[in-house]
């Protein structure tokens, strides 16, 4: 019973990362981004997707890549999740992949702390590793608020000095 | 067509979860009159029958243990004396209580809550001395009692179904005004006829399935008996225009188990001379008036009826919408007008391009019909949204009553304006801080009885609910004539939370100690209660206004009482906004806001405490620099400020460019993703780009909140993002902040 798995696989860095097509709504040049004040640094902002506004996050920043500049060759992933949609900007998007499930393992366990909770499993395909991702640890409220310096350093930007 | 019984019952269930919220709203209004009037056996059995409908319908639905409570309660009411006894009005009270948690376990499918206190009660009812006289065996004939009591109070005029006496005599005349159009228009005007079957046991919401099915078939134009008489649950006639034949008519409105005979009449046959008619319209309408009357019948035409036929008409034509119906429509209003700027944009572009072409005149004519439609559409999709604030104002009288006795207090309400129309969705809103305010009043606002006679004023104290408009803003005011607010005392409990600083303090303006109230975790009370005290509420009613874009001031005289005062727009989804740009980005503010735009220099802001000010013409204003810090030599550069006005205070915004004004769709920001409140919302302009809408109160909270310590750094940079920030910094060197 080899039940396959279809992913959209792509690339963040230099690694190749997956979300299961299911959660795909469509994928994007990137258009001009309208920036939020007092947000996280990764995220970018939001977009006019033909006529609904979607906020995106920049998932190079997310993944704490420093320098981020935006190319021709950036895409961003529109994805569906619990009904609201949401953009990711990556380096590229290459391909869908069918990865059977028994080609899957669970992610290690360093995974688990920091900021990528969200990996779900590796897949193998063809001798390349590619990461899961977790759509709704991803894009999870508590995830987002709860995100190390970035933001309390705009906060505290923000208000001079708190109270 | 055919549903399964199982999906009829689901349907039913659904109507009267729907239907019992207006007949409980009746029962507690009922209960509220009775405790004015006690022993009123006219509101006693007003309430019986209110209760009646429940029950039967309660029971329609399978909801036993509802139904079995009403049984009871009704019984009881039918014993003689037991409705004279005083704690009826308080146990109806009750039991509207123990139905609504008992419904919302229904709906929840959770466990029902215990009602044997209450059953007690009920039964002590009847035990009490004052119904010693019991006449009838009461567990003999109950449901006897309970039938012929229903249909004896009613007062049945109208005749039994069956006999030959045509009962369609009381017409009223726009009644037999519009047979008569139809009539003329080549309709048949029929009246039809459905006897509902005896063993349904939830009549009402049959007969409004029958109704639906009915109104498909043309317009209704009159239903007689009322909804609200007892011989509504036997039978109901409707007048009909149609042009289908009686048998299909018949066929449509039978539906099993709730209706057992259908008759249908010809009153009118359609009017051969229809053409005729037609022809010779240039006669006064006033003729059609002698052929109506004699039209429909024989029988003498009877006096216009007294129970008011308007408000009945009106009845019939409500209809009930789910709100996301119309929202959906409203939706798709919004896009078009973000059409409607993407077409004048290409079209200016193209007048530019071509301007000798002719179409162009063309095109303008098509532009100004199509934008004026889409005015009145959309202020026609407004106003089905908008909903009177009686909706909510009515469910006061009971809470003002329970928490005045909790207090032991004697508090009258007094309700005004409460026609005034407003956004469902604000209405919803708002119902929460509202019912703060309220209870704020009665148990913080007035005094004791005693307390208010030594003080001279009547022992009973009063709290004023009152709504109006006010250019584009409804205003709901909650006053009460209590004691109004202790400002040294709201002073020293600030000290004492170190939310200011003794030399601040002394300088605080009124209005400014009376702030405090709103902050998080104040409170004055001494002893905390259930109802209020707690320090929380004040606050949430504070975060609640600021999502929904509106504003809230407080009036207080001591020992005359407090109001509180508040703004709300008329509509969440569209505004007349000014944008603006500030470090390359567009922003938009809504109009209103807007006082007036100043043009001035570098040179003319000051610093007071830290904080920069305008001195603009002979008022002193509060500056706000949204994009970067003032540059440290340029003390001639220009500078526009925007002179908006917060709540009851003007401030001036430091933007970098005005762009225009717009009418702006409000769209959401997915605010699970953006935790800020500093902007309330985004918008599509016509090009495509996304402007961020900000939220003014919280730009200008925020500012208030940050404690400058240097000088010149007070209020800047509110809107620049962290990428900015760093841009910033390496451009400036030294100079900047980040």
């Amino acid at each position: 019973m080899s039940r396959e798995l279809h992913i959209v696989g792509f690339q963040v860095g230099r690694e190749t990362y997956g979300v299961p097509i299911t959660s795909l709504h469509e994928i994007v040049r990137v258009p001009e981004i309208t920036a939020v004040p007092d947000a996280p640094d990764y995220l970018e902002g939001v977009i006019n997707l033909r006529g609904k506004i979607v906020s995106v996050m920049d998932l190079r920043k997310r993944f704490g890549e420093k320098q981020a500049s935006l190319k021709k060759q950036n895409r961003i992933l529109v994805v569906e999740h619990g009904g609201r949609l949401a953009g990711l900007i990556v380096d590229s998007a290459s391909e869908v992949l069918k990865i059977p499930a028994d080609a899957v393992e669970p992610p290690p366990a360093v995974f688990q702390e920091g900021g990528l909770n969200c990996v779900t499993g590796l897949g193998k395909v063809g001798g390349r590793l590619v990461v899961l991702l977790d759509m709704s640890k991803l894009l999870a409220p508590a995830s987002l608020q709860a995100d190390p310096v970035e933001k309390k350093n705009a906060k505290q930007e923000a208000r001079a000095a708190g109270r | 067509m055919t549903q399964s019984p199982d999906e009829r019952g689901l349907e039913l269930r659904e109507l009267f979860y729907e239907t019992s919220q207006e007949l409980l709203q009746a029962l507690n209004d009922q209960a509220l009159e009775l405790e004015k009037q006690p022993g009123d056996e006219e509101i006693v059995r007003g309430i019986r029958r209110t209760v009646h409908t429940l029950k039967g319908d309660a029971a329609a639905c399978g909801l036993r243990e509802l139904s079995e409570l009403a049984h009871q309660l009704e019984d009881a009411l039918s014993v003689e004396g037991a409705a004279a006894h005083s704690a009826v009005a308080e146990i109806a009270f009750a039991i509207a209580d123990a139905f609504v948690e008992m419904i919302a376990a229904y709906r929840r499918g959770g466990k029902l809550p215990s009602t044997k206190a209450l059953s007690k009660r009920i039964q002590d009812l009847t035990a009490a001395p004052e119904a010693k006289k019991i006449r009838r065996g009461r567990k003999a004939n109950a449901a006897a009692t309970s039938k012929t009591a229903a249909a004896k109070s009613s007062a049945p005029k109208s005749p039994p179904l069956g006999t030959s006496a045509k009962p369609s005599s009381d017409w009223t005349e726009p009644e037999r005004l519009a047979m008569t159009r139809a009539q003329s228009e080549g309709q048949d005007v029929v009246q039809v006829t459905v006897k509902m079957d005896p063993h349904c046991a939830m009549p009402i919401a049959g007969r409004q399935l029958v109704h639906n099915a009915i109104s498909t078939m043309g317009p209704v134009i009159a239903v007689r008996p009322d909804v609200k008489s007892a011989a509504a649950s036997k039978y109901v006639e409707f007048v009909l225009a149609t042009m289908q034949t009686a048998e299909q008519i018949a066929a449509k409105c039978k539906i099993p188990t709730i209706v057992d005979e259908v008759t249908v009449e010809l009153l009118l046959a359609p009017d051969p001379a229809a053409k005729k008619a037609e022809q010779i319209a240039e006669q006064p309408p006033v003729s059609d008036l002698p052929q109506a009357s004699e039209a429909p019948s024989a029988e003498p035409v009877p006096p216009a009826r007294t129970e008011s036929p308007a408000t009945q008409a009106i009845q019939e034509n409500i209809l009930r919408v789910e709100a996301g119906r119309i929202d959906n429509v409203l939706n798709l209003v919004g896009e078009l007008i973000i059409g409607k700027s993407m077409l004048q944009q290409a079209i200016s572009e193209f007048s530019r391009r071509y301007p000798k072409e002719l179409l162009r005149g063309k095109f303008a004519d098509a532009m100004t019909f199509q934008s004026r439609v889409l005015n009145d559409l959309q202020r026609s999709v407004m106003k089905i949204r908008m909903v009177p604030v009686d909706q909510l104002f009515r469910r006061f009288p009971r809470l003002v009553r329970d928490v005045a006795r909790q207090c032991g207090r004697e508090v009258e309400l007094a309700v005004s304006g409460e026609d005034t129309d407003l956004d469902k969705g604000i209405l919803d809103a708002i119902a929460e801080p509202l019912t703060h305010l309220v209870r704020n009043a009665v148990s913080h606002g007035i005094e004791s009885a005693d307390e208010r006679r030594k003080a001279g004023k009547p022992p009973q104290g009063t709290v004023r609910l009152n709504a109006y408009h006010q250019g584009n803003h409804v205003i709901l005011e909650v006053g009460d004539d209590g004691r109004g607010i202790d400002a040294p005392k709201i002073r020293a409990k600030a000290l004492e939370l170190g939310l200011t600083t003794p030399e601040d303090a002394a300088r605080l303006t009124e209005s400014d100690t009376l702030d405090f109230i709103f902050r998080p975790g104040f409170s004055t009370a001494e002893q905390v209660t259930e109802i209020s005290g707690r320090g929380v509420g004040m606050d949430v009613v504070q975060s609640v206004l600021h999502r929904l874009k509106a504003s809230i001031n407080v009036e207080t005289r001591s020992g005359e009482g407090t109001t509180f005062r508040l703004k709300l727009p008329l509509t969440l989804a569209i505004i007349r906004a000014l944008l603006f740009w500030v470090e390359q980005r567009l922003y938009a503010i809504p109009l209103n806001a807007v006082v007036e735009i100043a043009r001035t220099f570098e040179s003319e802001v000051h610093q007071v405490d830290n904080y920069e000010v305008l001195q603009l013409r002979n008022q002193v204003l509060p500056l706000l620099r949204l994009g970067r810090p003032a540059p440290e030599q340029d003390r001639r550069a220009k500078l526009f400020v925007l002179v908006i006005l917060v709540g009851e205070r003007k401030y001036g915004l430091i933007v970098d460019a005005l762009e225009g004004e717009e009418e702006l769709v409000i769209k959401a920001l997915d605010d699970q993703t953006f935790s800020t409140d500093l902007v309330s919302g985004a918008s599509i302009l016509g090009d495509g780009r996304v402007v961020l809408i900000l939220n003014l109160p919280a730009v200008v909270e925020h500012v208030a909140q940050a404690r400058p310590e240097e000088a010149g750094h007070a209020a800047s940079g509110l809107l620049l993002s962290h990428t900015d920030r760093m841009r910033l910094a390496m451009t400036t060197g030294a100079g900047g902040q980040a």
